[in-house]
């Protein structure tokens, strides 16, 4: 990448400037490098700017001198989502909101936190637990990501499967929509009504505007937690352990799997966990809850385990164990990054039923393209993560997992699920998306899109393909009643 | 345009498919002539009045088209009801945890479409949270598919969530997709007497929120509601345990410590479901948790002047709702001049039709974003409109 003339005499770098700081905008191009990429490898892209707003008044003025440029912009948190949905390239401004990242105020009566969206997940939760309180959703990029990107993405992680995701902790939101308004969505002190806008714009991928603070509920810590590792010598006997596990009416805190080349690839690293080397799958299945009872879970997941043909199944015993056990799954990603310069880390959802042929298939398309899949994903709710490591410096390799990660994504489709579960569609999966929505489907998402932000100015490009958002095409008849009366209806375009 | 109340509309229409939907909107926006939607009919004076002189009924897309035990989905046709979803997941042990008021003869797509929720909210969250994809047919024709079939789901902007809610607004939705949840191993409800004073209920409910249990559901009733149930007319807490044996039993244990405690039968849900009169204004008032016991003192005081009002709370949601019976609408004044006064939030369900000013119940779709969307899925705003006070 060369550096163009235009960055350096960008006029909006004396506008924010103003507002922020000399130190709190990027424009030159060596500096602008480290946000070319997010979380994953693929996708480079330089923006034209970055600006990192200190205080909740900075960044509404940010937002509103952009506005006033008619500047397309993205809000980036900590950068590590997965589906390229955080870069920007041509005009571009990047608003960073890491310096944005204070927990505002904890309400352990009504479990209630107020954060600032560049708050990374784990802090809430740290400033949480002196009142025996928790955040529940938690990405594997937890000690890194920003709750303003989890919103973007509506993040979920290995405890999702018991307490939902991040759509189901969020009670409200203060936003500052692309053209410089400031809205609130939702309600912290009561019931919500009306259309549902905070659930509109938790997954929106930035395209909606900028969260400003954030109301989350907390959770309350379990009383009891049992950690439990099953070890399988096939990954389908390991997907019939899911299946009666969650039939049998319990509902784990997590339970997760990783394949046999997974466990490889943690236990030959720095996060070796004790899994067995040989194994071909394991499942992490965490029970937690009231103490009363959950030792009568323990024993039922242990039978299912063993029916559906485990060699042997194992509870923590003491913290550090169970610590141990969760560095192996949260570390995989690294773990694998280790075997590999590259590490694409794929997600897709099936319904759960499904878990055993699609992973077959998901063998037989590695197979055939003479590539690595390692396969960790939450089984308990069915959402995959297909990842592959590979050099990308060698383009034959490269166009091989470009092709199997293809047929994979499509596999997973036509099983009947959806192209993403947690990390967004962003730039990644924009190609998957007519192959799952209709064309009236995609085109009513732009038009949601086009009332938050009209100029498609936040995050241009992701979430859906271009050529989706054309105007609505209405029957004739209505076409023509609809111009006869449009003077006449309360619009708010203007 | 003929002026009806939201009960009755001079013709109406039912079709069997999507497809049926969708030429029956088209052909109502073409004439610019608003339709009044609506299901299986048993909660047609909830929401404000509508103007409409036609019905169109998804009464006729009924039935269970996909369910798969193994993946705890299950999607079925709009005016499929709830009555026979419990049926059949039940007969898998499993369950839809949705218990809106009303009838178990309601259908899913008006659950959906009003984000109905009941007791079972404490625990499960309201349809929002229950609810995976759907299908649904906006003002302009076009047939969306929002969400899938599957537990987890980020493709795309959300629009499961903006038609969940919307009250036919939006769109006419013709096919949920739900999640469904194993039956648990017990499933047992307790009744326990309870002080009716600020003092006795808020010190209760603050010993609740840090109680070691995990009730399905935990809702407060008043006596006359208490009475309806076949209990002392005296309010009462009742509390909804399920698990396995050794945690029903700790909990009941831990219950036990705070009252008296007595087993009351399961169907005693379904008569709380149903205890509303039919004629009766319901408004539901919300604060914080922590200031639970001020929303249900003033809705005890703001309801004073009535006789046989039906009052019931989600404790751990901080929501009360009253259910006030009336012959005339000028019944209602003296409540309806107290309940604008409510410092919290204040949804109104059901009112005669003068009830309905803008005073008493302001319009939660007035905002800029919200009229915008209206415009853009219902351009012509002929799906219930003023349903949700949107100007007509």
């Amino acid at each position: 990448m060369s550096a163009s003339p235009r960055t350096t005499t960008d006029p909006l770098v004396a506008t924010l400037t103003a507002i922020v700081g000399p130190r709190g905008v990027l424009s030159r191009p060596s500096e602008l490098m480290v946000y070319a990429a997010d979380g994953l490898p693929t996708y480079r892209k330089r923006p034209a700017l970055a600006v990192f707003p200190s205080t909740r008044d900075e960044l509404i003025a940010v937002v509103r001198a952009l506005a006033k440029a008619k500047r397309p912009f993205l809000p980036r948190g900590a950068g590590t989502g997965l589906s390229g949905g955080a870069l920007a390239d041509g005009d571009t401004v990047i608003v960073g909101l890491n310096r944005l990242s204070r927990v505002l105020s904890v309400d352990p009566e009504n479990r209630l936190a107020v954060v600032e969206p560049g708050a990374v997940n784990v802090t809430l939760t740290r400033a949480a637990s002196a009142y025996g309180l928790h955040y529940a959703p938690d990405p594997s990029s937890q000690s890194a990501c920003t709750i303003g990107g989890n919103i973007a993405e509506n993040s979920g992680g290995p405890h999702c499967l018991k307490y939902g995701v991040t759509l189901n902790h969020v009670v409200a939101l203060t936003v500052i929509l692309p053209d410089g308004e400031l809205v609130t969505l939702g309600n912290a002190h009561g019931e919500d009504d009306g259309y549902d806008l905070l659930g509109a714009f938790i997954g929106s991928e930035g395209c909606f505007g900028v969260a400003v603070d954030v109301t989350v509920r907390l959770t309350r810590d379990p009383e009891a937690v049992r950690t439990m590792l099953a070890d399988f010598t096939s990954i389908e006997a390991g997907a019939r352990a899911t299946s009666a596990i969650i039939a049998a009416g319990i509902v784990p805190a997590a339970l997760e799997m990783m394949d046999g080349p997974t466990i490889r690839a943690v236990e030959a690293s720095i996060y070796a966990a004790g899994y067995p080397a040989d194994a071909d799958a394991v499942l992490l299945i965490e029970l937690d809850g009231l103490a009363a009872g959950i030792d009568a879970d323990v024993r039922r997941v242990e039978q299912l385990c063993y029916e559906a043909g485990a060699r042997s199944v194992r509870t923590a015993r003491d913290e550090s164990e169970r610590a141990r056990l969760w560095q192996g799954r949260k570390k995989a990603f690294g773990a694998m990054g280790r075997i590999a310069p590259d590490l694409v880390v794929q997600d897709a959802v099936i319904p759960r039923t499904r878990l055993p042929d699609v992973l077959a298939t998901i063998r037989a398309i590695a197979d055939r393209w003479n590539i690595q899949v390692c396969n960790v994903f939450h089984a308990g709710d069915g959402n995959l993560h297909p990842n592959i490591g590979f050099d990308s410096r060698d383009p034959d390799v490269t166009d091989r997992v470009h092709h199997a990660m293809r047929e994979i994504m499509r596999a997973c489709i036509d099983a009947g699920g959806s192209v993403t579960g947690e990390h967004g569609v962003g730039l990644d999966k924009l190609e998957y998306m007519p192959l799952s929505f209709t064309e009236d489907s995609l085109a009513a998402m732009c038009q949601l899109r086009d009332v938050f932000d009209p100029e498609r100015r936040a995050n241009p490009g992701k979430v859906v393909p271009l050529h989706s958002c054309r105007e609505w095409t209405l029957a004739p008849a209505t076409r023509r009643a609809l111009t006869s009366t449009e003077s006449s209806l309360d619009t708010a375009e203007s | 345009m003929t002026t009806t109340s939201n009960v009755s509309a001079a013709t109406g229409s039912a079709p069997t498919t999507t497809a049926e939907v969708r030429e029956a909107v088209l052909d109502a926006s073409a004439r610019a002539t608003p339709v009044r939607i609506l299901a299986r009919g048993t909660w047609l004076d909830a929401g404000r009045p509508v103007h409409a002189a036609h019905r169109l009924s998804v009464s006729a897309l009924d039935g269970i088209t996909e369910y798969n035990p193994g993946d705890l989905t299950l999607t079925a046709r709009a005016g499929t009801s709830l009555a026979e979803i419990a049926r059949v997941t039940g007969a898998e042990r499993q369950w839809l945890a949705l218990d809106p008021h009303g009838a178990p003869s309601g259908s899913l797509g008006a659950t959906i479409a009003c984000a109905a929720a009941g007791p079972l909210a404490h625990a499960f969250g309201t349809p929002r949270d229950n609810v995976l994809g759907l299908e649904a047919v906006t003002g302009t024709g076009a047939i969306v598919r929002a969400g899938g079939r599957v537990v987890k789901n980020v493709a795309g902007f959300d629009l499961t969530r903006l038609f969940t809610g919307s009250w036919g607004t939006l769109g006419v939705i013709t096919e949920v997709t739900v999640r469904l949840r194993a039956l648990p191993e017990v499933d047992e409800s307790y009744a326990m007497p309870v002080a009716d004073d600020g003092t006795s209920l808020g010190a209760l409910a603050a010993r609740l929120r840090t109680a070691l249990i995990a009730p399905l559901a935990l809702e407060l009733v008043n006596g006359a509601l208490a009475g309806r149930l076949g209990l002392s007319r005296r309010a009462h807490l009742l509390v909804r345990l399920g698990g396995n044996e050794d945690d029903v039993r700790a909990q009941r244990t831990v219950l036990s410590e705070l009252g008296e405690l007595t087993t009351v039968p399961a169907d005693a849900w379904r008569a709380l479901r149903t205890a509303e009169p039919p004629s009766a204004a319901v408004v539901r008032f919300s604060m914080l948790p922590s200031r639970f016991a001020e929303c249900w003192s003033f809705a005890h005081g703001a309801t004073a002047s009535v006789d046989d009002v039906l009052i019931h709370a989600s404790l751990g949601r901080g929501v009360v709702r009253c259910i006030i019976p009336y012959e005339s609408a000028a019944d209602l004044d003296i409540f309806l001049g107290v309940a604008r006064s409510f410092e919290g939030t204040r949804i109104f369900e059901r009112l005669p039709a003068v009830g309905w000013t803008d005073d008493v119940s302001p319009s939660r779709v007035a905002d800029r974003l919200s009229r915008d969307i209206k415009h853009r899925f219902d351009p012509m705003n002929v799906l219930n409109p003023g349903i949700l006070g949107d100007r007509t």
